[in-house]
């Protein structure tokens, strides 16, 4: 093996671990944690493929921005944080519905590149950056005019002082 | 050392009317957050004025020579994208008195309605002119979310619920079209409206999985331009939601919808039209009859105009399934007229029924109350039923004369059938008008403005019924699409 497939077994293993706490565990703010870990050793997967700029948006976007929103509208919002009611009774049929959407994954994946080795092929950065700002310039720029409209929207049908 | 980052080469010129109405509605948002005072009055000034800005800048694009695509191949610049854009932004600026005028009048204060339909709009101009899957989801997208909020604005809660079954309609087709893209792409190995073309001419492993994909793009479209079977909420949301936003959104979305489906039917599936006319004929024929003779029941006008619209689409469609210039042609021209007349008659009963009550029953009369508008919305409901000498009837016999030199007679067999039924609930409406005695609580709305602003498709409806040239002439350029 190499270092790096160790590094992947390593990172496969805590992420995993943290998922299964995720799910299981009984205080929100606990299962709020466990993912940033989980999903901070997605991140560290996409490094070991030499993914560096997918590797950090994921640490940014995920771990930063979604995982602290998460925390802060738990805060902020009358949701239940402690132990009560943290459970509903579909454990079986969501466990049932995560194995077959894995047993699909891992038959389509197998399938798909049987024995193929498929070495890292670094991107670098700069390739990302020259593809966002030139070939998809337009579409990068609407989806915040997108977003903008979804905030206004958002706001309108909130607020309740309408006269 | 720092490396020297050159800037691309990009030419943002054929998407500058988008630029002006998308910076345009974020300036009003702010000057609207750092002017308390300001009335809606102005920020409707500042919204034609933008919408003005916009549409010169289409104009000048008319004569546009350079690179049939621009930024990397997303937005096509031919002349079907100048006129359809210039039918929108007439569109956007009479539903912005529209609105206007409603929220005025009943005291209500939303400046959020102009950015919202500055934002709709950049969508649907947006749409009209992208050559890239991509684009035309991201467009779709930006237009349906401003609707889906706009069709809320109102107290009622046949409003909210209105917005609730639109939104989730909507999601539900935007990820049936999403399916779509993605499918494309699998069997072509682009996104590019011209070059899924290329990829289909040839001989190709993909041509299973591109019909899929034509399929689902399809029912993404049927849901936004409301054909049968996709047609559901419809009604329901033209009834809810208030009338200056139905007015904008039924002429507007199914613009914007058809011209984006003529385009990716037209160009990226051309090469497979054997397999998808008889399909598209189909749902033409059952849209054409279903919406006829469902609009017969209503006792709603909202409702009535909402099947009516059904059922246009289904007419629009017969002009699409020629797949040739001709087609495309009838099907540009049928979508100019029915823009002028659903904005016209939606505008006669957002003057007519003031406070939203909407049954036919009070329209009785309408023509002892009020002759000029009496006689507006007759034009208009002669204009959809196709009675000459107005749009509405050059536009019919546009569609049918191209669907039989395609060789599609049956569609027209049916088309005109539906015809003769939607004449019968169009005339009854007007018979009420005329023929019975006035309700008690019947109290038109004369305000100046906006009869003034309905004055405006009424004319245009009628010039285009006598000189349908004037269009036409446009169109010997404006259906052909370069990629």
């Amino acid at each position: 093996m190499s270092s790096q497939e160790i590094v992947f077994v390593v990172l496969g293993i805590v992420g995993l671990g943290a998922a299964v706490r995720l799910v299981t565990a009984r205080n929100v703010v606990h299962a709020a944690l466990y993912l940033v870990v989980s999903l901070a050793m997605v991140g560290g997967t996409y490094l070991v493929l030499a993914a560096e700029f997918v590797a950090f948006v994921q640490v940014l976007i995920y771990v930063g921005a979604i995982v602290v929103l998460l925390l802060f509208s738990l805060m902020l919002t009358r949701a239940p944080i402690g132990r009560e009611a943290l459970d509903n009774q579909q454990r079986g049929i969501s466990a049932l519905v995560a194995l077959g959407i894995l047993a699909g994954l891992a038959f389509l994946i197998q399938d798909a590149f049987r024995d193929a080795r498929i070495e890292p092929d670094a991107t670098p950065t700069g390739a990302v950056g020259v593809s966002i700002f030139q070939n998809f310039v337009l579409p990068f720029e609407l989806v915040s005019v997108l977003l903008l409209a979804a905030l206004i929207g958002a706001v309108v049908l909130a607020r309740k002082d309408l006269p | 050392m720092i490396a020297q980052i050159s800037p691309p080469e990009l030419d943002f010129l054929p998407v500058a009317p988008e630029l002006v109405l998308a910076g345009g509605g974020m300036a009003i948002m702010l000057a609207e957050a750092a002017l308390p005072r300001v009335t809606s009055r102005v920020l409707l000034i500042a919204s034609l004025l933008i919408v003005a800005g916009a549409a010169g800048i289409t104009v000048a694009l008319w004569g546009w020579d350079g690179e049939p695509t621009v930024l990397a191949g997303m937005v096509a610049t031919d002349r079907f994208a100048v006129l359809i854009r210039g039918v929108l932004l007439a569109v956007a600026a009479i539903g912005a008195v529209y609105g206007h005028h409603q929220f005025d009048r009943a005291g209500e204060r939303r400046p959020e309605f102009f950015p919202l339909l500055l934002f709709a709009t950049t969508g649907m101009t947006l749409i009209a002119a992208a050559s890239d899957l991509i684009l035309t989801f991201l467009a779709l997208e930006i237009l349906s979310l401003s609707l889906y909020v706009l069709a809320g604005f109102s107290r009622r809660v046949t409003a909210s619920e209105a917005s609730m079954k639109y939104f989730l309609l909507g999601a539900f087709s935007s990820a049936f079209f999403l399916y779509g893209v993605a499918l494309a792409y699998g069997a072509t190995g682009t996104t590019s409206i011209g070059g899924i073309a290329r990829a289909l001419s040839g001989p190709s492993e993909g041509l299973p999985l591109a019909m899929v994909a034509a399929a689902l793009l399809a029912v993404g479209f049927s849901f936004k331009v409301a054909a049968v079977p996709f047609h559901m909420w419809t009604p329901d949301v033209y009834q809810g939601a208030p009338t200056a936003v139905v007015g904008f959104m039924s002429a507007a979305t199914k613009v914007a919808a058809f011209a984006a489906l003529i385009r990716v039917f037209n160009v990226a599936f051309l090469p497979l039209s054997w397999d998808w006319t008889p399909i598209v004929g189909v749902l033409a024929a059952v849209t054409m009859v279903v919406g006829s003779l469902l609009a017969i029941a209503q006792t709603d006008v909202k409702r009535m105009l909402a099947y009516s619209s059904i059922a246009h689409a289904g007419f629009i469609l017969t002009g699409v399934m020629a797949a040739n210039q001709e087609g495309i042609a009838s099907a540009t021209f049928y979508l100019v007229a029915y823009a002028l007349m659903i904005v016209g008659a939606f505008g006669v009963v957002l003057l007519v029924s003031g406070d939203e009550r909407t049954s036919l029953s009070s329209y009785a009369g309408l023509a002892v109350r009020s002759p000029l508008l009496a006689a507006l919305l007759s034009l208009f409901l002669l204009s959809l039923a196709g009675i000459p000498p107005t749009a509405g009837f050059m536009a019919k016999v546009s569609v049918f004369r191209a669907a039989v030199d395609a060789g599609h007679t049956w569609v027209v067999i049916v088309a005109v059938l539906a015809s003769v039924v939607a004449a019968f609930f169009y005339l009854r409406v007007i018979v009420l008008v005329y023929m019975k005695e006035p309700e008690e609580e019947l109290q038109p709305d004369r305000s100046p403005l906006p009869a003034l602003t309905v004055a405006v498709p009424a004319v245009a409806t009628l010039v285009l019924g006598v000189f349908p040239g004037l269009v036409f002439g446009l169109l010997e350029t404006a259906s052909i699409f370069r990629w």
